[in-house]
């Protein structure tokens, strides 16, 4: 969605990245650099603190210690505008959390209209382009409580894009669908790879990540255990922690 | 022994005065009709002081229900403050002390309707202070952190999602707050303030009459807050069967 592709850019890059609950040591220095239009798929068993450094990105969550630099801009300096950097990165939830006292429409053309001051012909223009691209142009005028779970998540996908981000963000998109609506939204996660957009997938969709993703983490207590290709996570990973979490879970 | 006995006769004399009023229903509707057009008057008031009331209570306690959510200490400090002084003291108190107290201070009276608007106003935006908070916490913090991730500032974010959300959550708890408004609007009869419970004490004062005059008053009062409460009702049905 860029103009630029220089695919060897680093975009998104933490370092000895360290969130604390009072007591409870959630990250425990996670250093990492994600380039311009890979796609990052992030495995791990529950509780390891994948939802918190995908929430750290974005500053949904306060870091404790450590950096983060988005395409080389502190973000955790007062300096840093939160809000302009949160329009450059759409987020996508477990739940959709789609507004439901605002039609389909209205919900993806709001924060282009209030955020970005977009017309409201064009950001409408816009939200139908991307509704028909998520395969949902007739849904524009309903409201999300007259969606499925699948239609519901298509829909925000296309709220997060609205925005032109340069980055997207998922946590576990799929873990509140239906078995029946995973593929249709995964199917929409996929064509946006391949258009190129640089995204931080948390899932439990292993064929996802095997296919798609250019890199997996796998995330055990707070920490990156193994940063691999998908071929070598998938047939021989390196951990033994990573080698027993895919076997549970395969 | 004597108290019994003081019942009993309580209870001989309350009966005889039923059997009289029995008798004497027709006598109370003659006279209470007579009466009919300066309640109304002073019905329409208490209509008009409890409607204002609620309704700067209601611009009031927004911005204190939101204060009392605030990240800045000093301003949840100061709604906090406000909340607490207003839901801890008697209305009757305030009310006086708006009235009588304050031109002590500005040196100069206050307007009765000034009065009562400014306290009633006042009191209500405390109780409905908490009705908001209790409304915005009542969204899920899912729905914020969605506005939040696509750049929206965090006034945006109450503007646009969490209150639009709340206010239609609050719609019930908002319409008791005027039900109670309305009752308590009574107090303001103490500063001459010519609304239903004063229209009635100078009739009586009159006419010496004080049980027909206020049992009709209270039937105003009870028509008046049980036509509000079926209407809350009606709301909250409509609301829980399209909940957008
Ligand atoms: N707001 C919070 N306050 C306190 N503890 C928290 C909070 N959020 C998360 N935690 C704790 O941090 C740890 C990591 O949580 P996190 O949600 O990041 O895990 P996860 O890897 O996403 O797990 P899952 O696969 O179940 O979503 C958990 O032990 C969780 O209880
Ligand atoms: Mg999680």
């Amino acid at each position: 969605m860029t103009g630029e592709t220089n695919t060897n850019e680093i975009v998104i890059e933490t370092l000895n990245l360290e969130k604390n609950y009072d007591d409870l040591k959630v990250l425990k220095g996670i250093s990492v650099q994600i380039k311009r239009q890979e796609v990052v798929c992030i495995i791990g068993p529950s509780g390891s603190g994948k939802s918190t450094f995908l929430r750290c990105l974005n500053l949904l969550e306060k870091p404790t210690a450590g950096s983060i630099l988005i395409e080389g801009q502190e973000i955790t300096s007062p300096h840093c505008n939160i809000d302009s950097l949160r329009a450059n990165m759409g987020m996508v939830f477990q739940n959709f959390n789609l507004f439901p006292h605002m039609s389909v429409l209205d919900n993806i053309t709001l924060a282009p209209q209030r955020v970005k001051k977009v017309t409201k012909q064009s950001s409408e223009d816009m939200a139908l382009m991307l509704l028909n691209k998520v395969g949902l142009k007739d849904k524009a005028k309903s409201f999300p409580d007259e969606l499925s779970g699948g239609q519901k998540q298509r829909v925000a996908i296309a709220r997060a894009l609205a925005m032109q981000p340069k980055v997207m963000l998922f946590d576990e998109p799929t873990s509140a669908l239906d078995p029946e609506m995973i593929g249709e939204v995964l199917d929409v996660m996929k064509s946006l790879a391949y258009e190129g957009m640089t995204m931080v997938v948390v899932t439990h969709e292993m064929g996802f990540a095997r296919e798609v993703s250019d890199r997996v983490l796998f995330m055990d207590g707070g920490l990156i255990l193994e940063d691999n290709k998908p071929e070598v996570i998938f047939t021989n990973p390196e951990n033994p922690r990573t080698k027993s979490f895919l076997r549970k879970v395969l | 022994m004597a108290i019994i006995n003081e019942l009993f006769n309580l209870g001989t004399q309350l009966i005889m005065s039923l059997q009289s009023m029995a008798i004497g229903l027709y006598t109370w509707l003659l006279y209470v009709w007579g009466k009919l057009p300066l309640l109304l008057e002073g019905t329409l008031l208490t209509l008009e002081l409890t409607a204002i009331a609620v309704s700067l209570g209601f611009i009031i306690g927004t911005f204190a229900g939101i204060g009392r959510l605030s990240e800045k200490r000093f301003i949840r400090s100061l709604a906090t403050i406000y909340i607490d002084f207003i839901r801890g003291t008697p209305l009757l108190v305030q009310i006086l002390i708006v009235y009588m107290g304050l031109p002590q201070i500005i040196g100069r009276t206050v307007p009765p309707m000034v009065a009562a608007i400014a306290s009633l106003s006042i009191n209500s935006g405390a109780y409905v202070a908490e009705i908001v908070r209790a409304g915005i916490q009542s969204i899920d913090k899912g729905q914020a952190e969605a506005a939040r991730s696509l750049g929206m500032t965090s006034n945006q974010t109450m503007r646009y999602i969490v209150l639009p959300q709340a206010f239609r959550r609050i719609i019930p708890p908002l319409g008791n707050e005027f039900i109670a408004m309305l009752k308590d609007s009574s107090l303001v009869s103490v500063i001459a303030l010519e609304e239903l419970m004063r229209k009635a004490q100078l009739v009586y004062t009159r006419d010496y009459r004080p049980f027909d005059i206020l049992f009709a008053v209270s039937i105003i009062y009870l028509i008046l807050t049980l036509s509000i409460s079926r209407l809350v009702r009606y709301s909250e049905r409509r609301l829980r069967n399209n909940d957008r």
